[in-house]
């Protein structure tokens, strides 16, 4: 996993400093966004082999952004893995197009497992 | 001949009534003859009465108009028959029913007046006594209607002033009467409702689906219904929730067959409600947010901690973990409870393997509580229709709080069997035990028995939520405990049909 790179969107820097430490201790390399309405421009910069995406953000909400992923060319199927604290985020998280869903608060090795299922 | 009168007068002395002959043609018409009973009925004797005028009787009481009118009779030469007060002799009054006949001679002109005379005052005394009998009657009557009409303003003011609509319908569904709470409430006149189908009032504005049903189908199979709710958006006041009650009156009489409403505008409360459920999905996120940070953070200590580093120190930062995932589930149940109350939570309904779900449920609890042996037996092979994530947060918390309350000992039964066409799983723990008091209200909201509270604590909805789950799931959820001995906790959950 070594190449790989991961982008991590959340509007809560603690959570994107936990993520941050984990993945590239798992050898990934990692971007983060905490702000949801640059995600796209990011992504079309850094090119990431994956995305961690929050649901509940001010200003452009993760489902909004899943959407506007998966409609927009060239980057419509990068896997999307959401991160939501919400009772019924896996609900829009799947109604929105997202690859997979870990409910806040998460299992490291949960997040890390499910990334690599969608790595392979 | 002096035979026969003696005769004729022995018998007007044995006459019950009094009897006078007065002559018409000496002058003031004295009176001369009276019998027996004359003389009893006045008081006075025979030698007192023979020449006076009649009018001697009436002693005072001179403005009685009978006397102008027996005046007029005599003066006419007529009969007559008049009730007059009386004086006896005595000065004691009494009431004489007179009755006056005038004597002709051959050539026409009279000659006498015959009165006879019966004493009624008894009669009149009892038709007086019926008069006032009567009078007092009405009095009575008249009292109890002033009654019967200050309660029907007391309470038509009691109707008028409680805070729900009222209606009052015929048979026909037609609005007999409606108190001023529900003209405000939907903004209608008297005029516009009294006497109008209900149905066809304010544009068929209340031709709802559900009031049909309610009124035509439920209410006369089930009366009284209670607490219906009906949602209904009103042309001109916008959606109303609202909670109908109503009964008919099935009892003969007047009232027969008419049919009362009360209508509870439950708008707002379902806004405080949604606004109270917005308000715990938001602060419950915000509280998972910096907790997700944290328990993040102890996983990379774990993960990082160094080689050879003590037990203590890993004892440490385990505790930490297992303290924030309390807190995680506190949050969550926080919301649940919320939820549960408001009827909102949902169900996801899947078939699932029930032996499945215990299995892993069972796997997961028996890794984080090594110091407890978990065992489970039985099978069912059912597959139940509900959902399964809050069937296995049920099983966690039966699970757990058999750990919870049992520290002297150190294993937990998990048994589930088929009971009919219902799964049967019970979670058996040899630890404190319940007391019989406290047995009725573990399944309450925010019940804590009062001995617990500081040894294990807690905020007492996790058996309120795994009860209302299970009755969502149209199962039960009982225990069975012995102080000393242990705990049973039992649930069914119906098995999926065809399966």
């Amino acid at each position: 996993m070594n190449n790989k790179k991961i982008m991590v969107c959340d509007d809560d820097q603690g959570i994107l400093d936990v993520l941050q430490m984990l993945l590239e201790s798992e050898g990934f390399t990692v971007f983060t966004e905490i702000n949801s309405t640059n995600l796209i421009k990011q992504i079309h910069i850094d090119d990431p082999d994956l995305i961690l995406l929050d649901l509940w953000m001010p200003l452009l909400s993760g489902d909004q952004v899943l959407k506007a992923i998966r409609s927009t060319n060239g980057i419509k199927d990068l896997p999307v893995i959401v991160l939501s604290a919400s009772v019924d985020g896996d609900d829009i998280a799947s109604d929105a197009g997202a690859n997979d869903f870990v409910a806040k608060p998460f299992d490291l090795d949960v997040i890390v497992s499910k990334i690599k299922n969608l790595l392979v | 001949m002096n035979n026969n009168i003696e005769i004729y007068i022995q018998a007007l002395n044995s006459a019950n009534c009094g009897i006078i002959i007065t002559d018409n043609l000496q002058p003031d018409n004295p009176i001369v003859y009276c019998n027996k009973a004359f003389e009893n009925i006045s008081g006075y004797s025979h030698d007192e009465i023979i020449g006076h005028n009649c009018r001697f009787l009436q002693s005072q009481d001179r403005s009685q108009p009978e006397r102008q009118f027996i005046k007029d009779s005599i003066k006419q030469g007529k009969d007559c028959r008049v009730e007059i007060r009386n004086y006896k002799k005595n000065g004691n009054l009494f009431w004489n029913e007179l009755f006056i006949s005038p004597v002709k001679n051959d050539d026409g002109i009279i000659t006498h007046f015959i009165g006879v005379q019966n004493d009624i005052t008894d009669r009149k005394k009892a038709e007086h006594e019926l008069r006032e009998e009567k009078s007092s009657v009405e009095r009575k009557i008249q009292e109890r209607t002033k009654e019967l009409v200050d309660n029907e303003a007391f309470l038509s003011s009691i109707i008028q002033t409680v805070r729900e609509s009222l209606l009052v319908l015929d048979a026909d569904y037609r609005v007999l009467s409606a108190n001023s709470h529900f003209l405000n409430s939907f903004k209608v006149t008297t005029e516009d409702t009294v006497g109008k189908i209900l149905f066809e009032l304010g544009n068929h504005q209340w031709d709802i689906d559900t009031l049909r049903e309610l009124l035509m189908k439920i209410l006369p199979t089930n009366n009284p219904v209670i607490d219906y709710e009906v949602e209904h958006n009103f042309p001109h006041i916008g959606k109303k929730v609202m909670l109908l009650n109503a009964y008919r009156i099935e009892f003969e009489g007047q009232y027969k067959d008419r049919i009362l409403i009360a209508i509870e505008d439950i708008t707002e409360k379902k806004e405080i409600d949604r606004r109270k459920d917005d308000f715990l999905s938001i602060a419950s996120h915000e509280l998972k947010t910096p907790l997700t940070t944290i328990k993040g953070l102890i996983q990379l200590l774990q993960r990082m901690k160094p080689d050879g580093s003590s037990e203590k120190y890993n004892e440490t930062l385990h505790k930490v973990s297992v303290y924030v995932d309390r807190l995680n589930i506190l949050i969550s149940d926080l919301l649940d409870t919320s939820k549960i109350q408001s009827g909102n939570i949902e169900l996801h309904l899947d078939p699932f393997e029930i032996d499945k779900t215990i299995r892993d449920t069972v796997d997961n609890l028996s890794v984080s509580a090594p110091n407890h042996t978990i065992t489970l037996s039985g099978t069912t092979n059912a597959t139940i229709l509900g959902d399964e994530l809050q069937i296995s947060q049920v099983i966690n918390n039966l699970i757990s709080n058999a750990i919870k309350y049992s520290p002297g000992s150190d294993k937990v039964e998990v048994y589930i069997n088929r009971v009919g066409n219902f799964v049967k799983v019970s979670v058996k723990d040899f630890g404190m035990g319940i007391s019989s008091q406290d047995k009725s209200k573990v399944f309450d909201r925010f019940y804590r028995a009062r001995d617990i509270q500081k040894k294990f604590p807690g905020l007492g909805i996790g058996l309120y939520i795994s009860h209302e789950i299970i009755a969502n799931h149209n199962g039960t959820l009982w225990v069975e405990s012995e102080v000393g001995e242990g705990s049973t906790f039992s649930f069914t959950l119906p098995i999926m049909k065809n399966h």
